[in-house]
C-alpha cells in the first residue's frame, strides 16, 4: 500500500498540471475577463439548458434567450418546452408562467439570486474578489474555466460549485452548477450579441 | 325534538354506512387486471411534468420528475424550472428515503402528505380488497400505506384513485388526456388541505 502513495501523488500533481492554471495564467484570465466585462453593455444570448439527473435515462433540456443589461438587469426566457421568465431587476425575482406572472417566494429563490448574481458578476468582472467562495482556475483546450465553491455552510448544502466556462475571447460560455449530490445544471450560450440597443421594456414584467 | 333525534339517527345510519353502499357500488367477482396503475411503469421511460402546486395560499412551479428503477422501486424528485432540487424521495417496497429536501419545507407533517401522495401516484398493484361495479366503471378498493382507496376504471383504464376515510373523500388523484399508458394530464386533489398539484406531461 505504502508503494502505491507516491504513484498516486504524482498522478494527482500530473493531471494537476495538465488542467490547472499557474497564477500567471489565472491572473491574465481576469484581465481579460474584467476588460471584456467593462466593454459590455448588453448581452442576448440563446442557451440550452441541461438537467442532469443521475438517475435519469437522459437529461432534461429546455431551451431559450437570456437578455442582460448593466448594471444589473437579467432576464431568462425559456421557450421550451414550456414558456416561462424570470427577470432579475432591483434585486426583485420576477416570474411570468405561462402568462402567470408571480414573484417566487421558495427557498431556492436565494440559490437563483446567488446564481445570478455570480454571472451578473462574472460579467461585470468583480467576480474574483468575492469572499463567499473560493476560487480554482483551469485550462481546458482554447477555454477557461473558474471553478466557485461557496464558503457558506449553508449554501453548500444546495451547491457544491458553480462553473463557469469563458471562450478564448473571454466571454461567458457555459455555466455549471452542480449540487452535492453531484447533480448539475449545465447552462451552454450560443448566437451572443452584444452592446445591442436594449429597452428596459424588455425587463418589464 | 323527536325530529332532531329522529335526524341524528339518520345521519349516524348515513355514516354507518359503507362508502361503496351508499355510492351504489354492485360488489362483482375479483378480477385483477394485469396492472392496475400503468403510468409509471415503464423502466425505460424518464417521466417528466411540468408541475404546479398550490399549497394553502402559495403557488410553485416547477418539474416534476418519475423514474421507476425497479420493481416497487421509483425515484421522484422535483426541481425547479431553473434547475434547483427542491426535493428528492425513493419509494423501493415499504421503504421510503428522503435523498434531499429544501430547509424550507423539511417538515415532517408535509413530508407525509407528499409521501402518501407520491405512493398512492406509483403504486402499480395495489393491495386489492373487493371489486365493484358502478355504472360503466370498475371500482377496485385498495389498501395503499394501511390506507383505504378506491381505483376508478373505464374501458380497463385507470381514469381515477380516490381515498377515503371515514366515508369521506380525503384525497383524489385525476388521469386523463391518456395514451400507451401514460396520462399526459395529472390532478391531486386534497379535500381537507389547501393543497393541489397540476402535473403535464412535457
Amino acid at each position: 500500500m505504502r508503494s502505491l502513495i507516491p504513484l498516486f501523488l504524482l498522478l494527482t500533481a500530473f493531471v494537476s498540471a495538465q488542467t490547472k492554471m499557474n497564477t500567471s495564467e489565472a491572473d491574465a484570465l481576469k484581465v481579460k475577463v474584467r476588460a471584456q466585462a467593462e466593454a459590455t453593455e448588453t448581452i442576448l444570448s440563446d442557451f440550452v439548458q441541461y438537467k442532469h439527473l443521475d438517475f435519469l435515462s437522459n437529461d432534461i433540456i429546455s431551451t431559450g434567450k437570456l437578455a442582460f443589461k448593466t448594471p444589473d438587469k437579467v432576464k431568462w426566457e425559456y421557450v421550451t418546452p414550456f414558456l416561462y421568465t424570470v427577470i432579475f431587476k432591483n434585486e426583485t425575482l420576477y416570474i411570468n408562467d405561462s402568462g402567470n406572472k408571480s414573484a417566487m417566494d421558495i427557498g431556492s429563490n436565494k440559490i437563483f439570486k446567488q446564481l445570478n448574481q455570480l454571472i451578473t458578476a462574472s460579467i461585470s468582472g468583480d467576480l474574483f474578489d468575492a469572499e463567499a467562495f473560493t476560487v480554482s482556475y483551469f485550462k481546458k483546450e482554447k477555454k477557461s474555466e473558474a471553478h466557485f465553491e461557496p464558503t457558506d455552510p449553508e449554501f453548500r448544502e444546495y451547491i457544491k460549485s458553480f462553473q463557469i466556462i469563458f471562450n478564448s475571447k473571454g466571454e461567458v460560455a457555459e455555466v455549471k452548477m452542480v449540487e452535492p449530490s453531484d447533480d448539475y445544471t449545465l447552462i451552454i450560450f450560443s448566437n451572443r450579441t452584444t452592446n445591442q440597443p436594449l429597452s428596459d421594456a424588455v425587463f418589464a414584467h | 325534538m323527536r325530529f332532531l333525534l329522529t335526524s341524528l339517527l339518520l345521519m349516524l345510519c348515513i355514516s354507518c354506512t359503507s362508502y361503496p353502499k351508499r355510492n351504489h357500488f354492485n360488489p362483482t367477482v375479483t378480477s385483477r387486471v394485469s396492472i392496475l396503475n400503468p403510468y409509471f411503469s415503464d423502466t425505460a421511460q424518464d417521466y417528466i411534468y411540468r408541475a404546479n402546486i398550490k399549497a394553502f395560499d402559495k403557488n410553485f412551479s416547477g418539474i416534476f420528475i418519475v423514474k421507476k428503477l425497479g420493481i416497487e422501486h421509483h425515484r421522484i424528485a422535483f426541481t425547479t424550472e431553473l434547475g434547483n432540487k427542491i426535493f428528492d424521495f425513493t419509494f423501493e417496497g415499504d421503504k421510503f428515503k428522503v435523498n434531499h429536501i429544501v430547509k424550507e419545507l423539511d417538515k415532517k407533517l408535509l413530508i407525509n402528505v407528499l409521501r402518501n401522495d407520491f405512493e398512492v401516484l406509483v403504486k402499480e398493484n395495489p393491495l386489492l380488497e373487493k371489486t365493484f361495479v358502478y355504472k360503466k366503471d370498475t371500482v377496485y378498493q385498495t389498501t395503499i400505506l394501511g390506507k383505504n382507496h378506491f381505483h376508478f376504471c373505464r374501458q380497463k383504464q385507470l381514469y381515477k384513485i380516490t381515498h377515503i376515510k371515514r366515508g369521506k373523500h380525503k384525497v383524489e388523484f385525476l388521469f386523463s388526456e391518456i395514451n400507451d399508458d401514460l396520462a399526459n394530464y395529472i390532478e391531486i386533489n386534497h379535500r381537507n388541505l389547501r393543497l393541489s398539484i397540476r402535473l403535464k406531461s412535457i
